[in-house]
């Protein structure tokens, strides 16, 4: 199949940007804030919940999508964070004014966790 | 601690669950799957297999620039539905293609039955079309069944 090269425009980051919260305190993540990079992406931090407590996982450039071929509007990211042992792939995509996370976890060690899926919801309290 | 806190922590940090870890039963994956939209999309249909410990998938693209067969693939990572067990029913697995111009990273999940596929699409250079994610639904096909 061939695709006829051409610039692409810059994608418009605005649905994505913002802190956005947990819907449900019993998740496993806490918090997610999306800013500007750069590059004209996004930096995505996650806040995790370890141990009863919220944790800073840090903040890494995501990969961002439109929902069409066509639209100039960002709609959804991806992105990898790593913890020694844990590795969660987060991607998630804006419906209806909320925050769609797919959480795909991985276990690098000799424990008996099974890797596993997950899916949680965020509203955005701030852009 | 809190109920709440105490169900948190027990979420990821599970040293009651003794290695080795269990099998994911991934043969709730196998089957035909058809797009559930009547209406053109990015993906018609999947065929999941699986052999032993490993699963392969084969797309059929709906519409360009979809393509029309993008091949057999097998999962690279399968997640269970829950860290204590191999139970696949709420679980998923990831894959990836590669295209003459773009790549294309999946990740299938059973839900209530059903199998969302979500895949992001990237291309390798710019060009006309950016990159894209898509979610679309697919229903088991059942043989003898009529759609």
């Amino acid at each position: 199949m061939t695709v006829v090269a051409l610039p692409t425009a810059a994608l418009d980051l605005g649905v994505l940007l913002g802190d956005w919260r947990n819907t449900n305190a019993d998740g496993s993540l806490a918090r997610i804030v999306c800013t500007p990079n750069e590059q004209g992406a996004i930096d995505v931090r996650v806040f995790g919940r370890f141990d009863a407590a919220d944790e800073d996982w840090g903040s890494v450039p995501a990969l961002i999508y439109a929902f069409t071929f066509d639209d100039p509007a960002a709609g959804a990211f991806s992105a990898r964070f790593d913890r020694g042992a844990v590795q969660m792939d987060l991607q998630a995509n804006v419906k209806a004014g909320v925050l769609v996370v797919v959480e795909l976890v991985t276990f690098r060690d000799d424990s008996g966790r099974s890797n596993f899926f997950d899916r949680e919801f965020f509203r955005r309290v701030n852009r | 601690m809190t109920g709440s806190t105490s169900r948190l922590a027990e979420r990821w940090q599970r040293p009651d669950l003794a290695p080795p870890r269990p099998r994911i039963a991934i043969e709730t994956f196998a089957g035909n799957w058809k797009k559930t939209n009547e209406k053109p999309q990015w993906i018609d249909s999947l065929i999941v297999e699986t052999e032993g410990d490993d699963l392969h998938v084969t797309i059929f693209g709906s519409q360009p620039p979809s393509p029309a067969s993008w091949g057999r693939a097998r999962a690279e990572t399968i997640y269970s539905g829950s860290i204590a067990s191999g139970d696949a029913r709420a679980g998923a697995f990831a894959t990836r293609y590669r295209f003459d111009e773009f790549d294309v990273e999946v990740q299938a999940n059973l839900n209530l039955g059903l199998l969302v596929v979500a895949t992001f699409v990237r291309f390798r250079e710019p060009g006309a079309l950016h990159d894209r994610f898509t979610r679309e639904f697919f229903y088991r096909v059942v043989e003898g069944e009529a759609s």
